[in-house]
């Protein structure tokens, strides 16, 4: 039986990294049946296309398994010029100098989360921990009405599932997508009748030049952003404090001095980053490593891979805060690069210091993790942790 | 592939081969050049992939507006010659080009 490589298999979505490297060292531009599509897997073949945007363009969706009328009203699906402009009207807000106000908010987030653990000896990292501080962080951020943030979470984590069987989006993912954007549209309106000093309430008015967001554009902006905020950021880092758990010299050290604390993130962003594959679609033919694909052909950028290749980063498959990766594709990169890349890192940053206060040492419990099913994201749906 | 000659602030110089297409901030960050931090990614949006455009100034493209408001934000001082090298895509033209990068990006 021939190699194969099938983003929606269980086998993917718990240890993709050894057919990762089958596939840099041996198919490097791989067809995969299973996902209907190219697959880029070396770190330079996958920066090159995100730089060239005119070929390899986002404005057909850029999740590997989209969802229904999405693509071309986000950031993420759109090309320049057009994604220029709405990125223009959303970026002001996640610039690193205006996120300095959340920092005081986060911290109070993350102290009070944790303090409820204090403790416990046995808990559930991503239930007992990083959702409640995912949630409250991004509604406060948002300005989003409290009262709501299980259901949101929950939708949230549903909407960006993929179904391993049928590989493509379940009737329950859908619905979960449906109920974001009506859950959305309800904010927007509140929002538009009493304006207050938030991120909704600013880019839903943003204007440049004349020029605002349609109706679509504000709706499933503000959806992607809910979805970005809590499904994200909560599974980046559920990664994080699974490498925290497994490689105890690095937690010690962290731990003793919160100062690493953003060196660690960043090898655990090129180590596993939670956005394992986008994807893109071709505008003419691209001859490459013996192959010719198509003008309309799909192409997988799996950055989960390119962070690993042994081309780009030394001795890929260890794990060393020393390393500071510089270049790593955990947030993307190109003119898509993650926007909230800035709030991300500040919040990780954030929660930890405050988790390793109440909490510096601890394990991990369950031998095998039940990984979420998905063909663009990966990370654990329970993370058990033993403190001490 | 284009040559281009990074300047560090430590006086540190490194002529790098950046692949067509690249742009000049990718061909210092995947080669462990210090002096640029590309916080964003590469998407014009956070202005610490600063650098001084020493040659081949006639062989750019100006800079966009938004790259202009962008570097009303640089860290060291921006300079007639300053410029985001994240959105300086390296081309045949620039081969020989050299950027000296400033002492601070944040």
């Amino acid at each position: 039986m021939g190699f194969s490589f099938d983003p929606y298999s269980p086998a993917v979505d718990s240890d993709p990294f050894p057919l990762y490297k089958t596939l840099r060292d041996e198919h490097p531009c791989f067809w995969s049946e299973e996902a209907g599509m190219w697959v880029f897997s070396r770190y330079a073949d996958i920066v090159t296309a995100l730089n060239d945007w005119q070929t390899y363009s986002s404005a057909s969706g850029n999740l590997m398994t989209e969802l229904p009328n999405r693509a071309g009203s986000t950031l993420g699906t759109t090309d320049p010029p057009r994604h220029d402009r709405l990125r223009g009207l959303v970026q002001h807000a996640f610039l690193k100098r205006n996120l300095e106000a959340l920092g005081g908010p986060m911290r109070d987030i993350a102290a009070g989360a944790v303090a409820e653990l204090r403790g416990v000896k046995q808990f559930d990292f991503i239930n007992d921990f990083s959702s409640k501080f995912t949630v409250r962080v991004l509604f406060a951020a948002l300005g989003l009405p409290m009262g709501d943030e299980q259901t949101v979470r929950d939708k949230a984590v549903l909407m960006v599932q993929s179904d391993p069987v049928t590989r493509a989006k379940g009737p329950e993912h859908i619905a979960a997508y449906n109920w974001m954007r009506d859950y959305a549209a309800g904010v927007i309106a509140e929002r538009r009748k009493h304006p207050q000093d938030d991120l909704i309430s600013h880019f839903s008015a943003a204007e440049i030049d004349g020029d605002k967001l349609d109706e679509m554009e504000v709706l499933l902006t503000t959806t992607t952003l809910i979805m970005a905020g809590i499904e994200s950021l909560g599974g980046f880092m559920s990664m994080f404090a699974l490498n925290m758990a497994d490689y105890h010299d690095a937690r010690r050290r962290v731990a003793a001095d919160p100062k690493l604390i953003g060196d660690a993130v960043e090898e655990s962003l090129r180590f596993n980053t939670s956005a394992q594959r986008f994807r893109r679609r071709l505008q003419k033919d691209v001859a490459i490593h013996g192959q010719t694909m198509k003008q309309g052909d799909f192409v997988c950028l799996a950055y989960g891979s390119g962070n690993r290749d042994e081309r780009q980063f030394q001795n890929p498959d260890a794990y060393d805060i020393n390393r500071k990766p510089k270049g790593h594709l955990g947030f993307g990169g190109g003119v898509h690069a993650c926007l909230g890349s800035a709030i991300a890192r500040m919040a990780i940053i954030i929660a930890f210091e405050e988790f390793f206060k109440v909490i510096p040492e601890f394990h991990r419990v369950q031998e095998q993790l039940p990984w979420m099913p998905s063909s663009t994201f990966r990370s654990p749906l329970r993370l058990e942790l033993a403190a001490g | 592939m284009p040559k281009i000659t990074y300047i560090e602030p430590n006086g540190n110089e490194s002529v790098v081969d950046v692949p067509e297409g690249w742009t000049l901030m990718q061909g210092a960050t995947s080669n462990g050049i210090d002096g640029i931090e590309a916080e964003c990614g590469g998407s014009c949006s956070c202005a610490t992939c600063h650098c001084y455009v020493e040659t081949h100034a006639d062989k750019l493209a100006a800079a966009s507006e938004t790259e202009e408001a962008m570097l009303t934000n640089v860290a060291a001082e921006r300079r007639p010659n300053s410029r985001l090298s994240c959105q300086i895509k390296a081309i045949a033209e620039l081969d020989g080009m050299v950027v000296r990068l400033p002492a601070a990006q944040s």
